[in-house]
Parts: structure tokens; sequence; C-alpha cells
């Protein structure tokens, strides 16, 4: 056939010349047909065990590389692109986040809680494409761009002080990497807004219709996110483009519609929810710009070991027939619109369970016939969602506004040990932990302070840290920066890194307008080398990949942040600089006075206005007016010879003097006003 | 302090300074009274102290005031006061060349010269801000020989005699004529040359390069021409064919820091019934960079493009039967841009300054779909677009037939390239109208009608030179009030900060404005309107520097707030210690000096 077909070819190509033209045109446009922008919408769902839903919204857009497309997009965002290219940005991500996500209740080993939890407030990293010297630079301006697109004040993070270069804890760590964090930046609506713009269907239609604010903000968590990642033009081969992606995590509580008639037992029957009731739309449709539109749902490896178990009781049916394509016929509960396909997770590792998601394309729905997916429990279930393998928290220890401990505190999850069942037995099985901190300057940290212990046990530095890299803070120039690898035994239960500080004088300029509040340590970060979260669907239709699904694939290793601590700092009563100013200034005054008053003193002119003194009686009206000017005076009192003489003398000086003072001061408002 | 010791510092004085002395001397002189007189020179020590105390206080003012001192850097106040008179009173004059030509008369030149002169005085409306400078060379060709007049014109040279004949006119295309005109006036001159012949077919054309002809039937031939050519050279090759008073002549829609960017956008008013894109490289590429090109000496322009989705107008459009469309009216066009759906935002790449023209392609919805904006007068527009001055152009593509295809709502279409064009050339007018041209190609004046040549870069030679001109003289005219406004500024608060930085960068803009204004009258265009361009940012980078925008300036009350608890009262000691001091100083001198004279007298 083609060979039949390359002559025949050849010979067109020979004949006409406006054929030839044809083809070529042909061939570009087929060439520009696959490398076309694309947009894809995702929303997974997913009950948790504390009776809340997580959805998680995805939104995946990709320019192909501007070398080939030009810097004209069609689909992708203008200002992305622009600020790509200006900035060089290699890698970037920016989430708003508010609440706390909880990694007990919620997860700790998914790539949702992995790469979606983040710590409240605004958190900045981004890799640059530019000559070291350039990044400081490439960075301000980036923040401020930044700030002035999502209206938030992340243009703070311009000071050297709040941000840092982690070197290799940070997982996309290399010498090219900012980060900074801002933990009490509130997030809102006013932040959501100019995240929801780049969207080429913004609020309007599509899965992002659901994104009703008041839904949202009511939520426990949330938080919004984006990360960028492109090719610059450097790099050659390799040339994907930008690809910008969205997420939005909210953990929601469904609203209960039987909580009136909340009996004792059904107390632990997880709340049947729907798309409509936890954010009061449904889905009517998709964006009719994307690629792809679907809606999954997602039991995690617990809640589906759970309800494996439950079957078993109930219907006395072999495990095997669970994992079908009727498994959402589930005599515990029930889905209220048929899915289109059911993933069972490819596991190699835990063969006991598996995650089973349910995937729903929106296609199919319509303005007429909107898609809401409901969940209905009928019987109730208990269940634990995966735990990363060390739980970490952080708190301060000691007292006073002088000094304290920060302590960061690592305890193994139960359900960790499932995990490393296999080689826990090993003597030299060792758990690896990366650890990155960065505290401001004015928490001056004693970094030969730094404890470790396992077990409760105090150990040697050494033994346990396999690595260490620390910067020590500069006063008002930059943060300290620690970042610790722990080597532990698997078989630890809990261990504890303390770091001893003192707490610094701000300049009285420094203070922040709400001082007495405390100040913010930012998150800590732990993650695990040696643990990856990802979940592998297969899917068939290997062109049409979900985003998603593939996101989910990615083998990323499991982090966690803990918790943002205050310190609070000795704060200074703020109008003492003008008090202790007026105080000194008074007693240099005095002093200077009473010096030039030595200076002038006729020793022996007083004595002999003593001795006159003494030697005279006078009535009291007058002279006790004189000796009160006198002691205003500052002079010794001296009983007058001519009294009435005396006391005009003084009254017609007292009242020049005090009109003297009133002119001036007259003279000065009229002058300066 | 010392006043009420005065009373009794007689004889006080008289005690401590003379003790030893005064119970001796009663007896030998009677005539001695304590009280007004002493014996011995009153003592200069504590005088001495408290007013050298007062002194080192002074001298210590003296200090203090220095180390409160704020950092001023030195601004040129009287350069920025002469520039600004400079161009208030005697302004700026932009040297102007015309040449006429008189191809087949045999008129008198200087005659000729004088008339058109006379007429050109009567069309110059004078410009309060910017004026010209004009020579006219007229040179008379009559086949055989020449007369030029001035005959000593270094402009009427370039044109070498009987290089032109009416022939060379009898063709229709004027742009054949327009080419044949450009070997003949020497290739690039500055100089506006009006051809005038005789024809059978009167017109009137004005050419893309500083050129314009005139062909006159026969009658009263030389006064219509000279009637003509005063006007061509005023009205159109001078104020750039434009009605007074339709869009104010300073009026530039360039940003102040002299960068335009081109944001073009297309509007998908309800993608679910149509998705349409459009090949915007090839625009930019074939269309819009060789205008870019030509505007350069007058702005520095970028273009960038999006496609939106989900816009909607803002105001509803009504059923029309007879044209079978939607229309929208005149009076509904504030409403038409959506600003609260149709996010056009403002650029990243563009810098601070820069002014941004939105220019929108609006594909309305199926509802809505033959839409078609209506003139005040009833008719349609032509163009389906509107412009809102300094904001941008908004132009109305409905697709072909307003079908949607329901089989495949979601598919992407592309515009058609020629509907593309055909936008892009009224994207092109709507440029043109931004800036002040007419978007018609022809000038009708009071003599009658002028064809324009359009460029295919948008503008021609003869067009930018006014841009240019008016440019310049804007900048210029902004330049130096906003350096008046700062050094009004910087006067008026004696205690701000001014960095050095500012201080250069009012040196580097006067320079600039120097160069522009040395450069307009030597009549460079171009370059005066780029160092005018550069004077007037600078001017604006200096007024807006963030030093001078800062509140917290160490103000006088601060100052005086933290200085005066100590200084006030030391001083008030200081001061009246040394003044009783000396009063008493002068008392006892006096007493002594009445003692010292009654001596003398009783001896």
């Amino acid at each position: 056939m083609a060979l039949l077909q390359r002559p025949f070819l050849v010979l067109l190509l020979i004949v006409t010349h406006q054929f030839l033209q044809y083809w070529v045109a042909f061939g570009s446009v087929n060439e520009e047909c696959q490398k076309q922008e694309e947009f894809n919408e995702e929303l997974l769902l997913k009950p948790l065990p504390d009776r809340k839903a997580l959805a998680h919204f995805h939104f995946q857009s990709s320019a192909p590389p501007s070398t080939s497309n030009g810097r004209h997009h069609h689909l992708f965002p203008k200002a992305i692109s622009q600020l790509v290219q200006k900035f060089q940005v290699k890698e970037m991500e920016l989430s708003f986040t508010q609440g706390r996500w909880n990694y007990e209740s919620w997860g700790g080993f998914d790539p949702i809680s992995s790469s979606n939890a983040k710590p409240p407030g605004v958190e900045l990293w981004a890799v640059f494409d530019v000559p070291q010297h350039q990044i400081d630079a490439s960075w301000k301006n980036l923040t401020h761009s930044l700030s002035g697109l999502f209206c938030a004040s992340i243009n703070f993070l311009e000071s050297t002080t709040t941000y840092s270069a982690p070197e290799w804890s940070f997982p996309p760590a290399s010498g090219n990497l900012r980060y900074g964090t801002l933990p009490r930046e509130a997030v809102c609506t006013e932040n959501l807004t100019p995240w929801l713009k780049l969207l080429p269907c913004r609020d309007k239609d599509g899965l992002a219709k659901l994104l009703d604010r008041p839904s949202i903000y009511r939520g426990f968590y949330h938080s919004q996110r984006l990360h960028l990642t492109s090719t610059g033009s450097g790099s050659e081969g390799m040339d994907s483009g930008i690809i910008l992606e969205q997420t939005l995590t909210a953990v929601l509580r469904p609203n209960s519609r039987r909580a009136s008639m909340a009996h004792a037992r059904e107390k632990h029957i997880q709340p049947s929810w729907s798309l409509s009731s936890i954010f009061g739309k449904q889905v009517s449709g998709r964006c009719v710009l994307v690629k792809s539109s679907n809606v999954y749902l997602l039991l995690d490896r617990g809640l589906v070991s759970e309800l494996k178990h439950l079957y078993k009781e109930n219907e006395k049916l072999v495990a095997n027939d669970l994992a079908t394509k009727n498994f959402w016929t589930n005599p515990s509960f029930e889905l209220s619109a048929k899915p289109e396909r059911v993933f069972i997770e490819e596991n190699s590792m835990h063969s006991n369970s598996s995650s089973i998601l349910y995937k729903f394309p929106v296609e199919k729905y319509s303005e007429s016939e909107p898609f809401d997916l409901g969940v209905i429990w009928k019987d109730p279930v208990v269940w634990l969602c995966q735990q990363a393998p060390l739980r970490a928290s952080r708190f301060l220890m000691g007292s006073g506004n002088e000094r304290g401990t920060i302590a960061i505190s690592l305890k193994s999850t139960q359900l960790s040990e499932g995990f490393m069942g296999a080689n826990a037995n090993d003597k030299r099985c060792e758990l690896r932990v990366y650890v990155f901190q960065v505290v401001p300057w004015y928490v001056k940290v004693y970094f030969h302070s730094l404890q470790v212990f396992v077990d409760q046990q105090p150990k040697a530095v050494s033994d346990i840290i396999e690595k260490i890299n620390v910067s020590p803070s500069k006063d008002k120039v930059s943060p300290g920066v620690m970042e610790v690898v722990l080597k532990l035994p698997c078989r630890v239960t809990s261990a504890a890194l303390t770091i001893e500080f003192d707490k610094g004088f701000l300049h009285i300029d420094e203070y922040p307008p709400d001082a007495n509040q405390g100040f913010d340590i930012p998150s800590a970060i732990i993650s695990f080398p040696n643990f990856h979260a990802s979940m592998v669907f297969l899917e068939d239709d290997s062109l049409n990949k979900s985003p998603l699904l593939s996101k989910f694939q990615e083998k990323s290793p499991v982090m966690s942040y803990t918790e943002v601590l205050l310190v609070p700092l000795t704060t200074p009563d703020f109008s003492m600089p003008y008090n202790v100013i007026a105080i000194t200034c008074m007693v240099f005054a005095l002093y200077f006075r009473s010096l030039v008053n030595v200076l002038r003193r006729r020793v022996a002119e007083e004595e002999r206005f003593l001795k006159d003194k003494a030697a005279r009686k006078t009535g009291w009206p007058l002279p006790l007016l004189s000796k009160l000017s006198a002691k205003l005076r500052g002079r010794q009192w001296e009983p007058p010879h001519s009294a009435p003489a005396s006391s005009s003398f003084i009254n017609s000086k007292l009242v020049f003097k005090v009109i003297l003072v009133a002119g001036l001061a007259v003279g000065w408002q009229y002058y300066f006003s | 302090m010392a006043e009420i010791s005065e009373a009794h510092d007689s004889d006080s004085s008289k005690s401590t300074d003379n003790a030893s002395e005064a119970p001796t001397q009663p007896e030998s002189e009677p005539e001695f009274n304590p009280k007004l007189m002493r014996k011995t020179k009153p003592g200069l020590k504590r005088l001495f102290l408290t007013f050298s105390v007062l002194f080192s206080f002074l001298l210590g003012l003296q200090f203090l005031w220095k180390s409160v001192e704020i950092y001023r850097s030195p601004l040129p106040f009287r350069e920025i006061d002469s520039l600004s008179t400079q161009l208030g009173s005697d302004h700026l004059i932009f040297p102007l060349h015309f040449h006429a030509l008189f191809v087949g008369f045999d008129s008198d030149p200087d005659r000729l010269r004088l008339s058109i002169l006379s007429e050109i005085t009567k069309l110059t409306s004078q410009n309060p801000k910017c004026s010209h400078n004009y020579t006219l060379s007229v040179t008379v060709d009559s086949g055989s020989h020449c007369l030029h007049s001035p005959t000593t014109s270094p402009h009427s040279c370039s044109y070498q005699c009987g290089s032109i004949t009416a022939i060379d006119f009898d063709q229709n295309d004027d742009v054949a004529i327009d080419e044949r005109l450009v070997p003949v006036f020497g290739g690039k001159t500055n100089e506006y040359s009006v051809v005038v012949v005789k024809g059978e077919s009167e017109r009137a054309v004005v050419g893309k390069n500083r050129r314009a002809w005139v062909v006159v039937g026969s009658g009263r031939e030389v006064e219509i021409a000279v009637v003509k050519v005063a006007e061509v050279l005023v009205k159109v090759f001078v104020n750039g064919g434009r009605e007074e008073g339709s869009i104010r002549n300073e009026f530039m829609p360039v940003g102040a820091d002299g960068r335009i960017v081109l944001s073009f956008n297309l509007l998908n008013a309800d993608p679910r019934d149509w998705v349409y894109d459009w090949d915007f490289r090839k625009i930019d590429n074939n269309l819009l960079a060789p205008m870019i090109e030509a505007l350069g000496p007058v702005a520095n322009i970028s273009v960038e493009s999006q496609v939106l989705y989900h816009t909607p107008k803002a105001s509803f459009s009504y059923w029309d039967q007879q044209l079978q469309s939607y229309v929208f009216s005149t009076k509904d066009l504030p409403f038409f841009v959506n600003s609260n759906e149709w996010h056009l935002d403002t650029s990243i790449a563009a810098g601070g300054r820069s002014k941004i023209l939105q220019f929108v392609v609006y594909v309305p919805s199926a509802k809505e779909c033959p839409l078609l904006l209506q003139l005040p007068n009833g008719e349609i527009s032509n163009t389906n677009g509107f412009i809102s001055p300094m904001w941008g152009g908004v132009i109305v593509w409905n697709p072909q037939g307003c079908l949607k295809d329901d089989n495949k709502p979601t598919a992407r279409r592309t515009i058609p390239m020629q509907d593309l064009e055909n936008m892009f050339e009224v994207f092109t007018g709507q440029f043109r109208q931004l800036f002040g041209f007419k978007s018609v190609n022809i000038y009708a004046g009071a003599s009658g009608v002028w064809n324009l040549l359009p460029s295919e870069r948008g503008f021609t030679e003869w067009e930018l030179d006014v841009l240019s001109r008016q440019h310049t003289c804007f900048n210029l005219h902004s330049c130096a009030s906003t350096l008046g406004s700062l050094s009004r500024l910087v006067q008026s608060l004696p205690r701000m900060i001014i960095m050095d930085e500012i201080g250069k960068q009012v040196k580097f803009s006067l320079e600039a404005a120097k160069l522009a204004q040395s450069n307009a009258s030597n009549g460079v265009y171009e370059s005066s309107a780029a160092s005018s361009r550069q004077a007037r940012s600078l001017a604006e980078d200096a007024f807006f520097h963030p030093s001078i925008m800062s509140v917290s300036y160490y103000s006088f009350e601060h100052c005086f707030a933290v200085y005066s608890p100590f200084f006030l009262p030391v001083s008030m000691h200081v001061v009246l210690a040394a003044l009783s001091e000396r009063r008493r100083y002068r008392k006892e001198k006096s007493k002594y000096l009445a003692w010292k004279a009654k001596a003398n007298a009783a001896s």
C-alpha cells in the first residue's frame, strides 16, 4: 500500500505546483491540530470518615510551546502565559487556603492530601529559568504581579525576610527555587474570582458552576491552588509548552436531611448527600470548550475493605464478586446515577484492599436533564483513612517572653505498620523523614540546641540525623532555614525534635498593626521520600487520558504540613518613645538649670538677705504672694523692703512674661498654620 | 529671676563687692549713697560665664539643625520655569517647506507666490500651543523654461526643470502618478509639494508621500489653483485633514511612558451556540506589523490577543422585521461594553503607565444573531463597529447566516480570512480615528473635494508627520506641566526628602526636552518626537517616584515634638539668665560710674 502510494504522491507533486501548495497547507493544518490548546475539567468526590465530604475540582489547561504556536492563545489564559514569559517561570505553585487539613481523619497518604493539603494562608514557590543572580529580582517581580492578579498581599513575600531557598528538602528542589508563605493571609471570594477568570468558561458553565461561594466558604477547609509547569524557551526536545493546573479542594459538611430524627443507631450512619445538597446547585452540562469533563466518586481503601466486610456478612458471597461492575448497587449504599465505568485501583503493595473509582461523564447531561450525583447510605460504616507513616505535629514549649522551644513531634500511625510489615522485622530497616522548617529572624534559633528523642529516649544527634543543612537567620535580612533528614528505625513509635530559641526585639517600625496577637512561624514541611502517594487506575483509552487520574499516578513523595505556630513576642508600649524623650529631656533640663543657677549664685549676698529676713516680721498676704513667686523663680525668698512697690513690680513683670509667652505661642501658631 | 533682688541689689552689691570697704568709707565721704553708687568696678566673672553658656548653646543649635536636616537633591527650578515659559510664550515653532509647481502655466511666479501666501494666512488658525513657520517656493514650468520664486530658494533646486509634463497626469491611476512624482522632487525631502497641471478631468489628489496634485480645467484656472493649493497645504499637510473641534488636537492615546498596547479580544457571547476562533498570528504578521513599524517614532506599540467566552453585552437589542435582524441603537452604545463580564484585563507584559487600547470583536449569540448597529439617523452602520475614545473600539461580527449547527455546536470554527481582513481594516480605521484622523479617504474642503490616497501601512507619510509634530508638541507641554507641578510640590513641602534619582531624572528630562525643541526647530520630526517622548516619560517617572509618594516624610512638627521638651526649658533658663546678668552688670556699672563722677567732682 505504502509502496503504491509513494510513487503516486511523487507524481502528483511533480505534476502540479498548486497541488503541492495544497498539500503543504494541509500538512501544516494537521500539525496544528495535534498541538492544540486543551482544557479539561474534573471533579472528584469522596466521602470522609467523619461524616464530611471532600470535593476536589481539577481544571487543567495546556498550551503548546510558543515557538511553534506563537504567543496568541485561544483557550489558555493570556495573563498566565505573559507571566511565564516575562519572569521565565519554570514551575510555580500558589495556594490560598483557609482552615487546616485534618490529617488524622481526612487521610495523609493519598495524592489528594499530599499535594492538595496546604498550610493556611498563602503559599508560593517558584522555580525560575534564569541565571542565579537574577532569581531574587524575578521572584520580587513575580510576587508583585501575582498580588495584582489575585487581589492578595502576596507582595509581602518580596522582602528577603519572608522567603527562603530550600536546597533539597522541598520536593521539586533545585537551586533556582524560592519558597515563601504568608500564614496570616485571609482568603476569601476576592481571591477566588480572579482564579476563576483563568478558566475559559469561568463559573458560567460546566463544573465550575458548582462553585457556590457561600457553600464553599462555609466548609471546614478549602484550598485553591494554581500550579503551572512550563518548559522554558531554552530547553530543547521535551517541549510541552505550559500546563496550568488549577485545583480547588474543599471539605464540606453535607446538610443531613435526617438530622431531626437522629436516633442513636443513625449516629454512625454517614449522612446521605448529593451535589445539590452540598453545593446547592447541579451540573447542567459541561463547559463547551473542554476536551473532557468528568465527575468521579472515590471510595478509599479503608472504606472499600469495610464495605466488603459488611457485604460478606450480609450476603455471604465471595469477595471476588464485589469487584464487578455491579458494585454500585451495594446493599450499604446507593448511588443516584449509574456510573459509566468503575475503576479498581491497581495495587501491588496492599493486596487486601484497593480503592474504587466511579466515573460519571458529564457530557450526557444537559440543562433539561441536570446531573446530580447522590450517595445514600443505608448501613452504618466506620472506617479510617490511610495515614502517612508518621503523624507530625509541632508545638511550643517554655513560658515567658524571653525564650522558648519549638518541638516537632512525629508519632507513628497504627496503619503504617501495614506498609512496613514486610521488612519491619529487619533490623536495618530505616524510615527516612525530611523536615523543612523556616523561622523568621526575630525567632532566634540556636541550632546547637537541637535535640532528638526517639521513643522518648534522647538520642545522639549524629545517630539519627543523616544530613542537615542550616542557614542561620540574619537580623532583618533573611530567615533561618533548617533542612534535616532523619533516619529513624522502622519500629519507631514516636520521635521528637526540639530546638531552643530566643525571642528577638523588633524595631518599633517593624511591628505589624496588631502586634499583640503574636507572630506566626510558618508550617514545617515533613516529607517521606521513600513513600509515594500514588493511585493507579488503568485506563484503556490511552489517548484521552484524564489529567486527574494521570496526576494520581505520579509518584510524588508523601508530604504533610504541621500547624502554624503563634509566638507571642514582647510588644512595647507604642507611645513609650515619646514618653521617654519627654522625661529624659525634663531631667536634663532641670540639671542644666540648676547648673546655670549655681554658676550665677552670690553666696554672701544671700546670707545677708537671710539675716535681714530673720530681723523683720511682715504681714502674711503680700509676702506670701512674693514668697510664692520667689519660689516659682527658684530663688531664695527675701522679705520685701517696700512691700507695695515690690509687689506691683512683681506683678507687672509677671504679666509681661505671660503676655510674652502668649505672644510667642500666637506667633508660632500664625507662622506655622 | 534676678528681678526680685534688683530692688535690694543696691545695698546687697555694696555689701558683697565692697564688704571690706563698706564700714570704712561712710565717714570719709558722707554723700555716698549705697543705693545709687558703688566704689568698685562690677565683676565680669558671672556675666562672662552666663554669656559663654548662651553662646555655646547657640553654637550647639547649629549642629542640631545640621543633624536634623534632610537630604534634598537640588532641582533645577530655574530651568524648569524657563522651559515652561519658553513653551508658553514664544510657542514651539515647526519649520515647514512648501513647494508649489505649476506645470504648463506661464504666470509670474512672484505674483502666484504672494497670492498663495495671502490665502494661506487667511486659512491658518492660530494654534495656541504649537505654531508653524513656513516657507513657500513657487516654480512655474512653462515647458521650455522654469521660473523660480524666490529665485535663491534652496528648496526649489531639487526640481529638475521639465521632468514632469501634463501628460503624466492624464492617466487615471493615482497610485502610479504618486509613484511617478517621487523621483521628480528628489526622493526623500521634507518639503510638501503640490503640482498644478491643466487637464480635462478636474481632480485633486493627495498622495502618500507628501505630494499632492491638482488637475484644473480651463477658465479661471490660476485663481482656483491658488485657493486649492493653499487649502491642501494648510488643511491637509499641516492639520492632517481633520475638522477643527472634532477631537481635541492634543488628544493622544499614548501612555506616559510612550507605549501603546493593542489588546485584541475575540468575544464569543455564548459559546453554547457557536465557538469562533481566529488566526491572529497571520493578522499580526501581515496587517499589524507594517502599521506598528510606521508608527515607531510616535509610540512603541505591542500587540497581544485573547479569545474570551461567555461574554454577553450589557444591554438589549430589538428585532427589526424589515431588516430581518436585531438592531442596537446608538443611544444604547454606552451600555454595550459589559465591564462585569468582559474581563479584558490589563496586560502583565505592559508597564505601569502604558496605554492599553482594547479592540473587541464581538460575536453575538444565536439569540441575537444578525446584530446590527444603528446610526442616529436610522441607517445601519457600514462597519458595524464603534470607538470609545481612549478606550478602544468594538466591532460586531455576525457569523455567516447565523446558522447554528445543532449536531456539533462545540466544534471550533474559524472566522474566514476575508472577514478577518475586513475587520482589521475597520480596526485600522478606528485606530486612525483614535489618533484623530478621518477613517474615510476623502477630504471635503471649502474649495472642493480632495481624494486622499491610503497607505498600506495605515498611515501615510504626511499623516505621520502631522502625528509627530502633534506628539512632540503634546509631549513637551505635558513634560513642562509635569515638571512645573513637581517643582511647585517640592517647593511647597520644604521637609520632603528628594532623592538624587529624582534630580537626575529631572535633569535628563530637561535635556531631552531641549533636544526635542532644537530638533523640532530644525525640522527633524521623528527624532524630536522620540526625544520629546523620552522627556515626558522621564518627567512622569520623576513625579511618580516612589519616594515622593511616601507619606512618612520627616515633618517639622515631629522634629518639634521630639526636641522641644529639652530645648524649650533649657533655652528659657539660659536666655533669661544671660539677660538678667547683663542688666545687673549695667546697673552696677552705672552705680560705679556715678560714684566715680562724684569722687572726681569731690577731688
